[in-house]
């Protein structure tokens, strides 16, 4: 009954149009598919009896341990109020230029994708504090609120980052079988730490073509007169120095071999809470903010796991597996035709889901047969991730469009927020165009690191 | 009357769970650099300590998730969900409540029973030498989120219901 | 569905197949461990003529590999593979049966099992959950882990973290050593950066499989910990006694001819492994100190007595354990060892 899997599937994109949360309908609709599928004689129900083991399994999952870690790590990041600092001197430094605004966003977008990864907090933060100013210094409505969109997204690809975490648990066992049904007994391991590195290179390309984006082919605001002070070097250092304390933290521990990337997020939240109280933005209501919101999130996320697990375990009952399993196999162009139609589908299901759903539904169907034709399984984690970034920008269900609308004044256009990702949505194209030709690109650096 | 106080009373539950396991997130960012501390900075490491990160963290995920459901935190594909009238909206929930979060949830209870009774019944501890002797405890989680997800569905749909009635009265 | 008139439950008839599910705790095929359920399979499905089907299910796929036991017990699935120290939590006495440091290799531990009065009381411990235990192959002597440094003293193991699971790291706690749990897929890069310093794996050919070599250089021997590690099958009893006496008999033949067959490859390929890893890859291959060796010995005498004293089951089954070890171990120094060293 393999055409039961696929129905389910379609059905299940049908479903969640209704809007009820997607974690629930997921679940509920592969338990309705299930008893169907029962009653015609399709089904074996014994399949749902492994439910409580693979929910005991989602407990006790170590990697996603890292999750509410460096979730945490960013919320009390937001509270300490790290980005305003940030961004405040940095537009000081470059209003020299005529660009200088959009491009300080840029670059702030980058040391706080650096320091955490929370998408949400990024673009709120930005949207409050540099949209209206941009606005008021006569930028267009469009580059400013795509580059505020765009750049807040750049914490998804660069390290640490909630979307390596998730796409590395998921890929790690997905490499091991796929190179043990080849017959490779000598499988090598991938893990969240390989596809950090491997995402480093990527994440620079890319905050180098927004920089050049925003000075070279944006509109240009009108020059600002009065915008010419210049920041003292101490100011500069005192705040730069935070988000660079906690970088070499976060990530040079996970590279010095002092922590594995949970600890990492560990100490890095940790690191977080001390930077927050020396600047005595530490209050017990704070905390108390943070730590609720962190487990809100972090909720949200693993609901929709444990959904996703529900609709694997139905979806492989029907022999989903062995169907997705023969069209990518089955599809012209051999290895870049499958790799080509599997980036096309999460691409466009960006449009309507987001990183989290596609990384547990989709990727666990789809990496198997990739890693199995011989895709190199950090490249596909960094393709996959460039690629899942998108769904933040791309409307009608864009988090980052949400985000910023939420903040934006009204007399923003929604219009214009969509016109202004666009750039950015195909540099990102372009970047993961890039990796395709040089898949190099993510893999030289772990190579060099790890040997 | 009646249905207000037993939606109240519902979403009182799921929230006074949420408020005290959502401080587990600071302990087990504690605990975390703790042993990262001890055992790079000591030489000192214990497998209980280590395992106690991992029922922190499923304390939050499993004991917050209703709290959240009823807070609307969950994520919904909301293109057209959002452009609905109050009306339309609590159709929906509604209908999704009763067609997917109950089967969901009293199906993880009805298949999570006998396993997390044996693990009671044996005190079952971990499988890991010096680990935590709370396996049991872990287990128990199962069913007590999706006890807790009903609750809040008790509390989503009540809501709902009496929201439609609202809109009803006023039209009339 | 159209399906519904050729596999509904009311046209079954006694002709046609009966299907079992068997689900491990390793990835699917998975080398050594993972070919023991493979061949086992294979094995039922000829000897019955089909009449009996076997799917094996690697880890994950439909329980995770520590989840085996409750499924098999829980009914769920009708089989399993895995290895009986996993449900220490459930049991105490259970790591007895797949290896106790320093204590039977796999020729006694076979001989306990099947000729000493072990697999009686296997099946005893069992018989609550409604599992019945096989004898599921066994890796011989295991090599004793991958070291970034090399251990010339007992001083040396003073807080070295490794990755040590089971009653080996408890041991290996005893005498200054730190025990680290990591996730399988963490284990590589950790001992690659040095967040770990050692880990112990099976032996030379899963050692191999998963390149350690790359990771550290000295590779130590001999597996102290793990001098012969019994796996198990493990099948639900309903679904055992709903068998035709013929099917049962199939089954129980073929967890005993899988059981060998494992020892047969670990053999070759351990033998094959090792001489890739030292002529190939240059890996030195290093056997523990002396005063290392002691110090664990004693360290084990102590963790188990204190086992034995805090489960009744576990002085029960170790005192067995223990009375035919001494046995055959006297014979052994005579007729093995003395044949090892004049060979
Ligand atoms: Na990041
Ligand atoms: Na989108």
């Amino acid at each position: 009954m393999e055409w039961m899997a696929l129905l389910l599937f379609f059905c299940l994109c049908g479903f969640l149009l209704l809007g009820y949360p997607v974690a629930l309908t997921l679940a509920g609709l592969s338990l309705i598919f299930a008893f169907i599928g029962h009653l015609a004689g399709g089904f074996d129900l014994a399949y749902l009896a492994a439910l409580p083991s693979r929910l005991n399994g989602v407990l006790t999952n170590q990697t996603l341990i890292a999750v509410p870690l460096f979730v945490f790590m960013g919320v009390v990041l937001e509270k300490s109020r790290l980005a305003e600092d940030l961004l405040e001197t940095m537009a000081q430094c470059f209003s020299r230029f005529r660009s200088g605004m959009a491009l300080s966003v840029v670059l702030v977008g980058a040391l706080l994708a650096a320091s955490t990864g929370i998408v949400g907090a990024t673009v709120v933060t930005m949207g409050l504090l540099s949209l209206p100013t941009m606005l008021k210094r006569g930028y267009d409505p469009a580059v400013a609120s795509g580059t505020i969109c765009a750049t807040g997204t750049l914490g998804q690809i660069i390290p640490p980052s909630i979307a390596l975490v998730l796409l590395g648990d998921v890929l790690s066992s997905a490499y091991q079988q796929a190179q043990l049904k080849m017959g490779i007994f000598a499988p090598d391991t991938v893990s969240v730490g390989d596809l950090f590195v491997g995402a480093f290179i990527p994440g620079l390309i890319l905050v180098l073509l927004y920089g050049i984006y925003v000075l070279a082919f944006a509109p240009k605001p009108p020059l600002d007169a009065k915008a010419s002070e210049s920041v003292p070097v101490s100011k500069l250092v005192k705040v730069l120095l935070p988000p660079l304390l906690l970088i070499a933290v976060v990530l040079g521990s996970i590279l010095a071999g002092f922590a594995t990337p949970t600890e990492a997020a560990g100490v890095g939240a940790v690191g977080a809470l001390l930077l927050a109280a020396t600047k005595k933005q530490l209050s017990y209501g704070r905390l108390r903010e943070a730590v609720m919101s962190t487990a809100s999130v972090t909720s949200m996320i693993f609901l929709i796991l444990i959904g996703a697990s529900v609709f694997t375990l139905v979806f492989r009952g029907f022999g989903g597996d062995d169907a997705i399993h023969s069209i990518l196999s089955a599809l012209p162009g051999g290895v870049f035709g499958a790799m080509f139609i599997v980036m096309l589908v999460v691409f466009v299901l960006g449009f309507i889901l987001d990183f989290i759903e596609i990384t547990f539904v989709v990727v666990p169907l789809v990496a198997p047969v990739l890693l199995m034709m011989g895709v190199d399984p950090i490249w596909l984690g960094i393709m996959l991730a460039i690629n899942l970034q998108t769904s933040f920008l791309t409307p009608p269900f864009g988090f980052a469009l949400f985000y910023l609308r939420g903040v934006a004044p009204p007399s923003l256009p929604t219009q214009a927020l969509y016109k202004g990702v666009i750039p950015f949505i195909l540099i990102q194209l372009l970047v993961l165009a890039l990796l395709g030709f040089w898949p190099s690109l993510a893999t030289w650096l772990p190579m060099a690191v790890y040997g | 009357m009646v249905v207000a106080t037993t939606a109240t009373i519902c979403e009182k539950v799921c929230s006074v769970s949420a408020k005290i396991v959502c401080w587990a997130v600071l302990t087990m960012a504690l605990t975390t650099f703790v042993v990262v501390v001890l055992r790079y900075g000591f030489n000192l490491g214990w497998v209980a300590l280590q395992e106690s990160i991992q029922y922190q963290h499923a304390f939050v995920f499993m004991l917050f998730a209703a709290h959240a459901l009823g807070q609307d935190e969950h994520v919904r594909v909301d293109i057209f969900y959002r452009h609905w009238s109050g009306k339309q909206q609590a159709w929906v929930n509604i209908f999704g409540t009763i067609a997917f979060l109950f089967p969901v949830c009293m199906s993880i209870v009805f298949y999570s029973w006998s396993y997390v009774l044996e693990s009671w019944r044996l005190l079952e501890g971990s499988k890991e030498a010096g680990g935590l002797p709370l396996v049991f405890v872990m287990k128990s989680l199962i069913p007590a989120f999706a006890v807790l997800m009903m609750l809040q569905g008790i509390a989503i749909v009540l809501r709902a219901m009496q929201s439609l009635l609202n809109t009803t009265e006023r039209a009339t | 569905a159209p399906s519904s008139a050729t596999t509904g439950p009311a046209t079954k008839t006694a002709a046609e197949p009966i299907k079992w599910k068997l689900v491990t705790s390793w990835p699917k095929n998975f080398p050594g461990l993972g070919q023991t359920p493979e061949t086992f399979a294979n094995y039922v499905n000829a000897m019955s003529g089909g009449r009996l089907t076997v799917t094996v299910y690697g880890a994950g796929e439909l329980v995770p590999g520590f989840e085996v036991f409750d499924a098999v017990s829980q009914g769920s699935v009708q089989m399993g593979h895995s290895g009986a120290y996993y449900w220490k939590g459930k049991m105490p006495a259970a790591p007895i049966f797949s290896a106790i440091p320093f204590g039977m290799n796999v020729t006694e531990m076979n001989a306990w099992l099947h000729y000493g009065g072990g697999m009686e009381l296997w099946r005893e411990l069992y018989a609550p959950f409604g599992v019945i235990p096989f004898a599921g192959g066994n890796t011989g002597v295991q090599m004793a882990g991958w070291f970034k440094k090399e251990i010339t003293a007992l001083e040396d193991f003073d807080g070295l973290k490794m990755r040590i699971p089971g009653l080996g790291g408890e041991v290996f706690k005893e005498v200054g050593g730190v025990p680290v749990t990591l996730t399988g897929g963490e284990i590589f890069t950790s001992l690659q950066t040095g967040a770990i310093d050692a880990t112990e794996w099976v032996g030379p050919y899963n050692d191999l499989a998963f390149g350690l070599f790359r990771a550290a250089d000295f590779y130590y021997h001999s597996g102290w910990h793990e001098p012969g590690t019994a796996l198990e099958f493990i099948v639900n009893k309903e679904a055992f006694d709903s068998l035709p006496a013929d099917l049962q008999s199939i089954v129980e033949v073929a967890t005993r001819a899988a059981n060998q067959d494992t020892l047969d490859e670990y053999t070759a390929r351990n033998n094959q492994a090792m001489q890739t890893l030292i002529k190939e890859h240059g890996v030195a291959v290093k056997a523990l100190p002396e005063d290392v060796m002691l110090a664990l010995k004693a360290a084990t005498e102590k963790v188990l007595t204190e086992k034995a004293a805090a489960d009744p089951q576990f002085a029960k089954i170790y005192a067995s354990y223990k009375a035919f070890y001494d046995g055959v171990r006297e014979y052994h120094e005579l007729s093995e060892k003395t044949y090892y060293d004049n060979r």
